[in-house]
């Protein structure tokens, strides 16, 4: 996030769009709803009408993958009726022009045929976020989880340059993060591309300060991320895996490949979890680790805030604090990782050697109930709340000029619906944590798709009836939620239950750039067990 | 100096304050206390407990200072004969309809009751008790959420939170007058409402007269507090984990947020945050290092084992395939500093920078 959770209070105009923020981040959104209570306007864009939808002053229900539509009809709207924000453009950015040539054919009326969107709201969005002075963008996987995500993400970056909705208190551009530590994960170099804070790894001055802090030779190659690494799995290049904390085959597209993969090529993999999941199923050896209540660091938050995590009780059993562990993992393999006495001076040594993050330690955050925002460069800066709020932290930035590219794979008469996934409030991700919740488990028990009550009708379908949901890549199973917040043609599944894994059906198209699955966009038929649903029309033609 | 900012005067102390400011703000802001059950800085005052009520010089009535907007040279008086005498009234007519113990005084669950702490200051007017058939939902199957209807003193904080904060409205007032209640639409459990058990009634309720279900109640005195960041979602807010037992035997047994204002969850939490802790002490757990045998079971090992054999393996991969033939799934739920370990052993010990986590996921 450019700016920080607790400047959406104040802010005059949210623009939420890929994000269900009631579910996925329910404390952002007690900020958006005491904004909106104190006046904020809201514009929703979003497939499905969300809560957020139905107290939306323009909702935008748009057909799945067609964002880069709607986002460049609304910079059309913005620069053919004079809203910009000039000065800003020309101090702050370069390649305007570009995305004026390019959004020049987006019309409002043409965006209406491909998003389903009324040409005159579009039009009142672009209005009310570009006239309006703390407007902020919120997004999450919806805009990402496409293999146009990247190309979404520009053209949100392209709204925001354009107005000048940068650099100030209740504005920006404001990716929500999905996980508790995603956002810290990534400041601490657990990145294909860069060491710690967002150092190149192609850069051979940054190569050279780590050869020397670790004292060995370093690899000038950028490497794989997960998407790719998976990939490279199925088709038997990687060959051993050290996974720790994650469940790659329930989270990953097109799983039953990767199981293939991870039981023909993958030579040796290494687990380190606290319960067992789908992937420990492959697992050659298991380490048990820790919970965040077991052990001391920290975890940095959506808004860059880094906080402590602090131990209140042991592991159970023999299981032990996942970063001793690691020290231990580092020795038996011959390197002499020091002897860290506590997650402290870990910190310690990556602080030195990262100055988004230099200032920061264990002891100031003892100090600090906030937590501190990064960038914080030395032990007297106060933290950054918002980015670029003194100016660009930075040179003058880009415009991205983009066309639409439809997704990956669309409805046809084999697989007639759109299915997009997600997550639901009462669970998280791969729900090892919360299946054993009882709270959780009595509010979501088990996989279901939502879906219009005229495709229900028209399929002949009963609210609670369970069904198969069958896409080129696989079927699950799952019980039929007849939703008044799906679009006709549109169903959604959550991801969270292993016995009926949306993944074995989703895509795994990805982004040209960061290789994102495209989990928002698959074709699928929903078949009945009744010989009701959708056919398969192969077993038609031969019957 | 701007129109908006003025002063005015608290029990003869001179008070900066600003337009559409509320006496309570003010005096919170000058350390001065002015007791409250009813409000809470999350909401728009109510003024319905009556116990903030203030002298307002001009004023024939004492006001409310959680709801009374200051105005320039405003002189407020919070303690004095007349507001103590109102006091020993008001509180006299709560313990009249409430659950008292032995000594007379407000029953307490884990929850606190805060309108114990004020009979405890002011010793209340001695009043028959009413009679008072305030309806519960002792059916209620969800798994966190209990009501006690006879410690309720409705000042509509869970209700207001509902509505106001969560902006569901599962819960609301209901009846009239000595039946009045806090109710569900035809009284039906929480699991059949639009609660998200999020349990910001309980954390919002002044006197326990919303409960968790799964915490013990009361915790034990040697319960103790430790303040860490929730590890579900990238909001990060703070809890306190109340920590109960010693050494081997101890457990998370409650989970709650710091006061509002303090962090950056401002005192909320979600049914995760709150609730969904369980799985950390639940026996699924792995508690052992495993390793594949030949039968292609998992076995038991020591750490020593496990890590010689972790170490052993993916180093055979790096000799026979070369070290970018190995990849490293660093983690998004563990901390910084393991993910900072993670890449240097990906780098620096294995040399490749196959290194991610699910960040493109």
């Amino acid at each position: 996030m450019t700016n920080s959770i607790d400047e959406i209070r104040d802010a005059d105009l949210l623009f939420v769009t890929g994000s269900n923020t009631t579910e996925a981040h329910p404390i952002i959104a007690m900020e958006m709803k005491r904004a909106i209570q104190r006046g904020a306007k809201l514009i929703v864009s979003d497939p499905r009408k969300i809560w957020m939808a139905d107290v939306a002053d323009i909702f935008l229900q748009i057909r799945p993958g067609t964002d880069v539509w709607l986002l460049n009809a609304m910079a059309n709207v913005i620069i053919s009726e004079g809203l910009t924000d000039n000065e800003f453009i020309a101090r702050s950015t370069v390649d305007f022009e570009k995305v004026r040539e390019t959004v020049a054919k987006y019309t409002p009326e043409e965006a209406e045929k491909v998003t389903g969107a009324p040409a005159e709201l579009i039009r009142e969005a672009a209005r009310l976020y570009a006239t309006t002075k703390k407007a902020g963008i919120y997004y999450t996987l919806g805009i990402t989880e496409h293999t146009h995500g990247t190309d979404n993400v520009y053209c949100l970056a392209n709204l925001v340059l354009m107005t000048g909705h940068l650099g100030k208190r209740s504005a920006g551009m404001n990716p929500l993060r999905g996980q508790n530590n995603v956002q810290g994960a990534n400041d601490a170099g657990a990145s294909p591309v860069f060491y710690p804070g967002y150092q190149r790894v192609t850069d051979a001055e940054a190569q050279k300060k780590f050869e020397e802090a670790w004292g060995v030779e370093l690899s000038p190659n950028e490497g794989q991320n997960l998407n790719v690494m998976m990939k490279s799995v199925i088709k038997g290049t990687v060959r051993g895996l050290y996974v720790m904390g994650e469940d790659i085959v329930i989270s990953e597209p097109n799983a039953s490949k990767l199981e293939v993969g991870l039981n023909e090529n993958c030579e040796f993999l290494v687990c380190q979890e606290i319960f067992h999941n789908v992937t420990t199923q492959f697992a050659d050896v298991i380490l048990p680790g820790a919970c965040f209540a077991e052990k001391d660091g920290v975890f940095t938050n959506s808004d860059r805030r880094v906080q402590r995590v602090r131990k209140a009780v042991d592991p159970p059993g023999n299981a032990r604090e996942d970063w001793k562990i690691l020290i231990d993992f580092a020795k038996a393999s011959g390197y002499p990782m020091p002897d860290y006495a506590s997650p402290a001076e870990i910190y310690d040594e990556m602080a030195s050697l990262t100055p988004k993050v230099a200032g920061i330690s264990h002891r100031r955050l003892e100090e600090n109930v906030m937590g501190l925002q990064w960038p914080c460069p030395d032990p007297d800066h106060p933290g950054t709340p918002t980015l670029h709020i003194d100016g660009p932290l930075k040179g003058k930035a880009d415009f991205q000029a983009v066309e639409y590219r439809p997704s990956a794979e669309l409805p046809d008469d084999e697989y007639p619906l759109v299915l997009s996934t997600g997550r639901v409030l009462y669970h998280y991700n791969a729900a090892t944590q919360t299946r054993r919740e009882a709270g959780s488990v009595a509010k979501v028990g088990r996989n279901f798709i939502e879906m219009n009550r005229k495709d229900a009708k028209r399929l002949g379908f009963e609210n609670g009836e369970i069904v198969d949901v069958v896409s080129r890549r696989g079927r699950v199973d799952a019980e039929v939620m007849i939703s008044p917040r799906m679009r006709v043609g549109c169903v959604w599944m959550p991801m969270h239950f292993a016995e009926s894994r949306a993944n074995l059906i989703t895509n795994d198209a990805g982004d040209p750039v960061t290789q994102t699955g495209e989990y928002k966009v698959c074709a699928v038929r929903v078949e009945g067990r009744n010989g009701n649903g959708n056919r398969n029309p192969e077993r038609q033609r031969r019957a | 100096m701007s129109s908006n900012r003025f002063d005015i005067e608290i029990n003869g102390k001179a008070c900066s304050a600003e337009k559409g400011e509320t006496v309570f703000e003010v005096a919170a802001r000058e350390g001065i206390n002015i007791p409250t059950l009813c409000h809470d800085t999350r909401l728009e005052p109510a003024g319905a407990c009556r116990v903030c009520l203030v002298e307002v010089e001009g004023q024939r009535r004492l006001e409310p200072g959680c709801a009374w907007k200051v105005s320039e040279g405003m002189k407020i008086t919070t303690e004095s004969d007349r507001i103590e005498r109102h006091r020993k009234v008001l509180y006299g007519l709560y313990l009249a309809d409430h659950e008292l113990d032995s000594e007379g005084l407000p029953v307490e669950t884990g929850n606190g009751n805060q309108l114990r702490e004020l009979a405890m200051k002011t010793e209340p007017l001695a009043l028959h008790p009413v009679e008072a058939p305030r309806a519960g939902r002792p059916a209620d199957e969800n798994p966190y959420i209990r009501f006690e209807p006879d410690l309720c003193i409705l000042c509509a904080r869970c209700t207001r939170y509902c509505d106001e904060v969560e902006a569901v409205n599962a819960i609301t007032l209901a009846n009239r007058g000595s039946q009045t209640t806090i109710a569900t639409a035809g009284m039906r459990g929480l699991l059949d409402t639009t609660c998200e058990l999020c349990g910001g009634c309980i954390d919002t309720c002044p006197t326990g007269a919303l409960v968790e279900k799964k915490s013990p109640d009361p915790l034990p005195a040697d319960a103790r507090k430790v303040r860490t960041t929730c590890n579900f979602c990238g909001v990060g807010c703070q809890l306190d984990l109340h920590v109960v037992g010693t050494n081997g035997t101890s457990r998370v047994a409650k989970v709650t947020s710091p006061p509002p204002g303090e962090t950056v969850n401002d005192g909320n939490l979600c049914i995760k945050g709150r609730f969904a802790y369980d799985f950390i002490h639940h026996e699924d757990r792995i508690t052992e290092p495993l390793i594949r045998g030949e039968d292609g079971e998992l076995h038991p090992a020591t750490w020593e084992e496990a890590i010689a054999a972790a170490a052993e393996g993916l180093g055979k991969v790096k000799e026979k395939y070369g070290a970018d033939a190995l990849g490293f799934v660093s983690s998004s739920r563990c901390t910084g500093e393991e993910n900072y370990l993670m890449q240097k052993i990906s780098r620096a010990v294995y040399g490749t920078n196959n290194i991610h986590q699910c960040s493109a996921t």
